[in-house]
């Protein structure tokens, strides 16, 4: 029994310690574990795009197909259209390049045999078709999923006419025409270098009735060299030409009947003719690429010379082609563009990054490109009617390491800023995901919530820790580790409805009580001289200090307060905050840094304050006996003796409250506007990463450029508390070794 | 002076300073949560103010203000009935007023919605409901509200038929959905059944349902008819009246009834008005089970994992790192932990749960959206490293001595442990639960990601089977306070409620801490008398 009982209990141990064992090492791997996940949902934000070859064939040869005038792709990539000088779309199956189908569009009238001169594609998938006669239609495809299946095999395709028609001119090559109702504008190339608008507008009277009037213009007499390629914005209301010379022409078509030449600006050094034109979704970036293989996109910006009118400038360089460019398309939903050049080269590169994201080989010459709606595949036929097409994947590419850290020139900036906007009520606005503002926020909280709580709470610690009376410790220790438990959103809320609406209302008392404070309190160590450390008195002072210094506060804020209020109105008209705009154009936002100081302070103060205690104390008691004894005073043996020796456990205290503070979410939400703008005033709002955090995440869709970039700046912070609370343990362990054995 | 600064009495005096400046802003802090929270449900005296323009209004004065220009005195009131003024809180200027008076019957009634009413009672009318009839107008609208407030009882308790008939229907709808989804002509024969076990029930639903409505149209014929301090008058259905108060004539014990009448609705009842009136009993439930929860998962771990560290693992640099790892878990900031949570919990593996078991649910997510156990297992996470650190602090605390005399009496390491260390650490380990506990009560960053929600529609734990719930959303004491004071349309009229809800919070994490406090200052003493 007696060796049952020695078995039972050896294997009893053996199971513990494995268990134990496990245990432990399970709870060492879930702290790698985080970073590891966190980071693994981060880092696809830097992947490489790729692209797969989905579908290679060629047209089947009809004359329907031959150069077609436009062509598209639908976003499963199923199926390609052509659009053919009969007017009809045609449909081609990609799995097996034969024909699947046709529609036609509406031509002006039935008969007659009229084919179509050119195509304008406008917006995602609308056309406008020019007619041999000089009239205009429009049609836009639609594509939609079989049975309404997400994952529907079928998809089907429908045309839907536009919404007006513009009737016949004469003599027109190529045409552009933007519809809004029942108004709109075409303007017609009728040369080399002359070009026509009309406008159509309706104008309702008094009375209801509706009066519909056509005006026209040309815009020849501005246009001295031989147009090659031309855009016109969403709206109708500005056009872009680009000429063999190298010049670009923005003309402001927003007055029906009185275009005119805004500015004509040289787009290269060399004279090298502009060879396509277009714009970038949002409709104000114009890329124009050149003969030497050169695409940069442009926008316009308030020169600094201070014009009237925003002026065209160089915005984004992109990387060149080797050869000329002959054709670029931008993505509808994002800033991507594709160019592809003479030798048949596409480039992918998207504008704000300034980044090449993938370079593909078409094979062909002359090739012309497509886009699907969603931006996902690519389209490309060559003039021997090759046709190729590719299924993107450019994961993350608004997301850089530049876009991230670095100044960027976003389209309507009028200089190169870090801006966080991840979302906004526009519906073409780009995201900026620059994390600058946010990390700026984050350290100016934490450098205002320190300057406010080291001092205090060293000051503090240093109190407790050699001049209190024990009676007193005994019971300081615990109120101040009551207080570290003090949650944050407490401590946000009163932050933020509570201290910053008095503060607001009493900012020049609190500037007073600065002064008033010390002031009292240098009249108190005063009169505190004349009482003899031996008397009575004394004695009883010495060891419960804080005590008599607490009404004293209690009378300086009393005392700031009324004289404050009564100084403001004679000073400062009653309003110390409009006197600070007037005098200083200084503007007082109500939840400021400076609440965030005081508030996040109060936080940390607790943290910093519980271990420069225990360092404090910790210091071997012998040391500061042999000081006493040697006749040093009390405050010279705290501050030249035991200071010194706890100074690594003093500085890891304020580490970790600096670790804290950095981190800390509910009170930098609760008391700043989270506004993310870089500003050093003390009054103005900030936004923190952590708080950052937890307001973009309930709104970031899953696997998102957003959701991604907000689990980066998790990482951001891990790391950072992660280093700072490391060097403050590495500290604080020497520190222990060093006194541990006493 | 020069002599009297080197010795540094002064500099003491600065370091007094700061303390003593730590300690006001700790008082202050308590003060101010104290004196709003505590005082909020005292019955205030309604004030009427005749105007110099002829107006009248009547209402509890809250503030006054004295501009420092002019001198002019302003005067905040509440004047409550927002649905016929549309604000609560009203600024009128001292020298507006031509007097004020206290007048006895004035009411104040707390209503199901618009906030309060406060004027005066003309009559109570409508048919059907018994009650007695005294002489004073006041007593007989209190005693038809409790009249009226009986009948409501019995709407209720239909109401809850109501919704664990809503239950058993929904779970119908679940299983015929899931049988659909894995084979839909195999399971014809048990589909029909359930089809017609689920439209019995729905028909026993509606049934329920007309007849809760019918009687609450009973209910509701009774109403009062009221005037505000102009004579706007105003009915108002009995069955919306939750309380009746005439605070200018309570004598002091009632006043005292009243308060505490009001307290046990806080704790008990649940929140109305978009959460800025009412009661706090889901957000207390949410907490404590959240709390319990993470606790069931945080104690085993840190425990074991402190009894690694400090009784298994060699010293060597892998135990010093470990230490690092484990201190600084303690120091990453909560919302990092909340980010995990939403990505490795709600998505990763909530994700993979609805892939696998509720397939037939997708894309309406089950377990893949923010609920009580991914925000206990976050939490968890978050605490463990203050139940290693407590634990193994206590463990360090035992003296050598204790262990060695055991392990030399032939007793094995796991013998020692669970006779001897365990026991001996326990107060430890319990201080280091419990401080735990207060910080998983107080945190709110990483819950507002991975499941709490400002108003959960049922609680996480019921009557019907499974009874817990744990893919629910819940409440929480912490996230109250953020979403009323600083996300609620009407922020003025709802301060008052957030400073009880802190009130609340800080008084559950102020009474846990000190436990955990007093709890290790024992240990200290038990175990110090063996150092030499």
């Amino acid at each position: 029994m007696n060796d049952n009982l020695f078995k039972k209990s050896r294997r009893n141990d053996r199971i513990a310690e494995f268990l134990i064992k496990a245990g432990g090492i399970l709870v060492i791997v879930a702290v790698v574990w985080i970073l590891v996940m966190i980071a693994r949902v981060a880092i696809p934000l830097f992947y490489a795009s790729d692209a797969a070859l989905t579908a290679a064939f060629k047209l089947p040869s009809r004359p329907a197909l031959a150069s077609p005038l436009a062509f598209g792709i639908d976003e499963s990539g199923k199926e390609i259209y052509l659009l053919g000088r009969d007017g009809e779309f045609h449909f081609i199956n990609t799995a097996t390049g034969l024909p699947a189908g046709s529609l036609k569009t509406l031509s002006p009238d039935a008969g007659g045999g009229k084919s179509i001169v050119s195509v304008e594609t406008s917006g995602k998938s609308g056309y406008n078709l020019l007619w041999s006669d000089g009239t205009i239609t429009s049609a836009y495809l639609l594509f939609k999923a079989q049975d309404g299946q997400v994952s529907g095999t079928g998809i089907i395709h429908d045309l839907v006419p536009g919404e007006a028609t513009f009737p016949a001119t004469e003599g027109v090559i190529e045409s552009m025409a933007r519809m809004n109702g029942e108004s709109g504008i075409r303007v017609d190339r009728l040369s080399l270098r002359k070009f026509r608008a009309n406008w159509i507008t309706v104008e309702k009277d008094i009375l209801g009735n509706e009066k519909r009037s056509e005006t026209g213009a040309n815009l020849g007499a501005d246009i001295r060299e031989n147009v090659t390629a031309a855009v016109l914005d969403h709206a109708g209301h500005y056009l872009y030409l680009g000429n063999d010379k190298g010049e670009l022409l923005r003309f402001d078509l927003s007055e029906p009947g009185a275009p005119k030449l805004l500015e004509t600006v040289r787009v290269n050094n060399d004279k090298s003719p502009v060879t396509a034109l277009n714009l970038a979704s949002g409709d104000t970036t114009v890329v124009i690429c050149d003969k030497k293989g050169n695409c940069n996109g442009w926008f316009p910006v308030t020169a600094p010379g201070a014009a009237e009118y925003k002026r065209l400038q160089l915005i984004h360089p992109l990387p060149p082609h080797d050869g000329s460019v002959t054709s670029i398309i931008a993505s509808p939903r994002d800033r991507i563009v594709v160019s592809t050049d003479e030798k048949g080269v596409i480039n992918i590169d998207h504008l704000t990054s300034e980044k090449r994201l993938l370079t593909l080989e078409s094979g062909g010459s002359e090739v012309k490109l497509a886009l699907s709606e969603r931006g996902n595949m690519l389209c490309a036929i060559d003039e021997s009617g090759n046709v190729k097409i590719w299924r993107m994947n450019l994961r993350h590419p608004e997301v850089t390491s530049g876009t991230l850290f670095s100044k960027i020139w976003y389209e309507g900036y009028d200089k190169p800023e870090h801006v966080w906007q991840s979302s906004s009520a526009n519906d073409d606005y780009e995201p900026k995901l620059g994390l600058v503002p946010l990390i700026f926020g984050t350290l100016k909280a934490t450098f205002f919530a320190m300057i406010f709580a080291v001092p205090l709470a060293l000051l503090g610690a240093l109190y407790t820790s050699q001049f209190i009376s024990y009676r007193l410790k005994v019971r300081i220790k615990p109120a101040v580790e009551i207080m570290a438990a003090i949650p944050s959103v407490v401590i946000g809320f009163l932050g933020g409805l509570w201290l910053a609406p008095l503060l607001e209302k009493g900012l020049f008392p609190f500037f007073l009580s600065l002064i008033i404070l010390p002031l009292l309190l240098f009249v108190a160590i005063f009169f505190y001289r004349a009482v003899k450390p031996s008397s009575r008195l004394g004695c009883m002072i010495r060891g419960r200090e804080f005590l008599l210094i607490i009404p004293l506060i209690l009378a300086g804020i009393w005392i700031s307060h009324s004289a404050g209020t009564m100084i403001e109105a004679r000073l400062f008209a009653g309003d110390f905050k409009q006197w600070l705009f007037n005098a200083h154009s200084i503007r007082y936002e109500q939840r400021n840094a400076f609440i965030i100081g005081i508030a996040l302070g109060f936080a940390v103060i607790p943290i910093i304050f519980t271990i420069a205690e225990d360092a404090l104390s910790n210091v071997p008691r012998n040391l500061s006996a042999a000081s006493l004894a040697l006749g040093a005073s009390r405050w010279q043996t705290a501050w030249r003796v035991v200071l010194p020796s706890a100074l690594p456990g003093v500085f890891s205290a304020i580490m970790i409250g600096f670790g804290r503070a950095v981190g800390e979410t509910m009170i930098v939400l609760m008391a700043t506007g989270n506004t993310p703008i870089i500003s050093f005033s003390a009054f103005n709002g900030l936004r923190s990463l952590a708080a950052n955090i937890a307001v973009e995440i309930p709104e970031a869709p899953l696997d998102s450029s957003l959701y991604r970039v907000l689990f980066l700046s998790a990482v951001l912070l891990f790391l950072f508390t992660f280093i700072i609370n490391s060097a403050a343990e590495v500290l604080r362990q020497r520190f222990r070794k060093k006194y541990g054995r006493y | 002076m020069n002599s009297f600064i080197k010795t540094g009495e002064p500099q003491v005096f600065v370091c007094g300073t700061a303390l003593a400046l730590i300690l006001v802003m700790t008082l202050t802090l308590a003060g101010v949560v104290l004196k709003n929270g505590l005082g909020y449900f005292w019955p205030r005296q309604l004030v009427q103010f005749e105007m110099k323009d002829g107006s009248r209004l009547l209402g509890e004065v809250r503030a006054t203000e004295r501009n420092q220009l002019t001198g002019a005195g302003q005067i905040q009131i509440k004047i409550s009935n927002r649905d016929l003024y549309g604000q609560d809180f009203k600024w009128v200027s001292e020298s507006d007023v031509a007097s004020r008076s206290v007048p006895e019957e004035a009411i104040l009634l707390e209503r199901m919605e618009h906030g309060n009413f406060a004027g005066f009672l003309k009559k109570v009318e409508g048919e059907g409901v018994e009650y007695l009839r005294t002489g004073s107008a006041v007593k007989d609208l209190a005693l038809a509200v409790e009249a009226v407030r009986e009948k409501m009882k019995e709407v209720a308790a239909v109401r809850k038929k109501m919704i664990s008939l809503n239950y058993k229907i929904e779970k119908r709808r679940r299983e015929i959905q899931k049988l659909k989804f894995r084979d839909i002509s195999a399971n014809s024969a048990a589909i029909s059944a359930l089809e017609a076990e689920k439209e019995k029930l729905e028909s026993e639903f509606n049934r329920i349902n007309e007849e809760s409505g019918r009687m609450e149209g009973e209910a509701r014929r009774f109403y009062g008819l009221f005037a505000d301090a102009s004579g706007t008058e105003k009915e108002i259905a009995l069955a919306d009246i939750i309380r009746i108060q005439t605070p200018n004539s309570m004598s002091a014990p009632e006043k005292i009834g009243a308060y505490f009448e009001r307290t046990r609705e806080l704790l008990l009842d649940d929140p109305r008005e978009s959460n800025t009136e009412g009661g706090l009993f889901p957000a207390i439930f949410g907490t404590i089970m959240m709390v319990l929860l993470m606790s069931c998962f945080s104690l085993p771990f840190g425990v074991i994992a402190a009894i690694y560290l400090r009784e298994y693992a060699k010293e060597g640099i892998v135990t010093r790192m470990v230490g690092i790892a484990v201190n600084n878990l303690a120091g990453v900031p909560s919302i990092v932990y909340g980010i995990f949570g939403l990505g490795f919990f709600v998505y990763g593996i909530g994700g993979s749960i609805d892939r696998l078991f509720f397939p037939e649910r997708l894309p309406t997510p089950t377990f893949g959206t923010g609920g009580i156990l991914w925000s206990s297992l976050t939490l968890a996470l978050l605490t463990v490293p203050v139940v290693i650190v407590a634990t193994e602090e206590s463990l360090a605390s035992i003296p050598r001595g204790i262990r060695e005399g055991s392990l030399a009496l032939g007793a094995t390491k796991f013998q020692t442990l669970i006779r001897l260390l365990l026991p001996m650490a326990t107060p430890g380990i319990m201080t280091g639960m419990i401080l735990s506990m207060a910080r998983a009560a107080g945190e709110v960053a990483p819950l507002m990601i991975v499941g709490v929600v400002k108003l959960a529609p049922a609680l996480p734990f019921d009557g019907n089977f499974p009874f817990f719930h744990m893919d629910r959303k819940f409440m929480h004491l912490g996230f109250h306070i953020f979403d009323v004071g600083f996300q609620s349309p009407n922020v003025e009229a709802a301060k008052p409620m957030v400073y009880i809800t802190t009130l609340l919070l800080l008084a559950i994490v102020a009474a846990s801490g000190s436990m955990a406090i007093y709890l290790r200052n024992r240990m200290r003493k038990k175990y110090t008398t063996s150092h030499f």
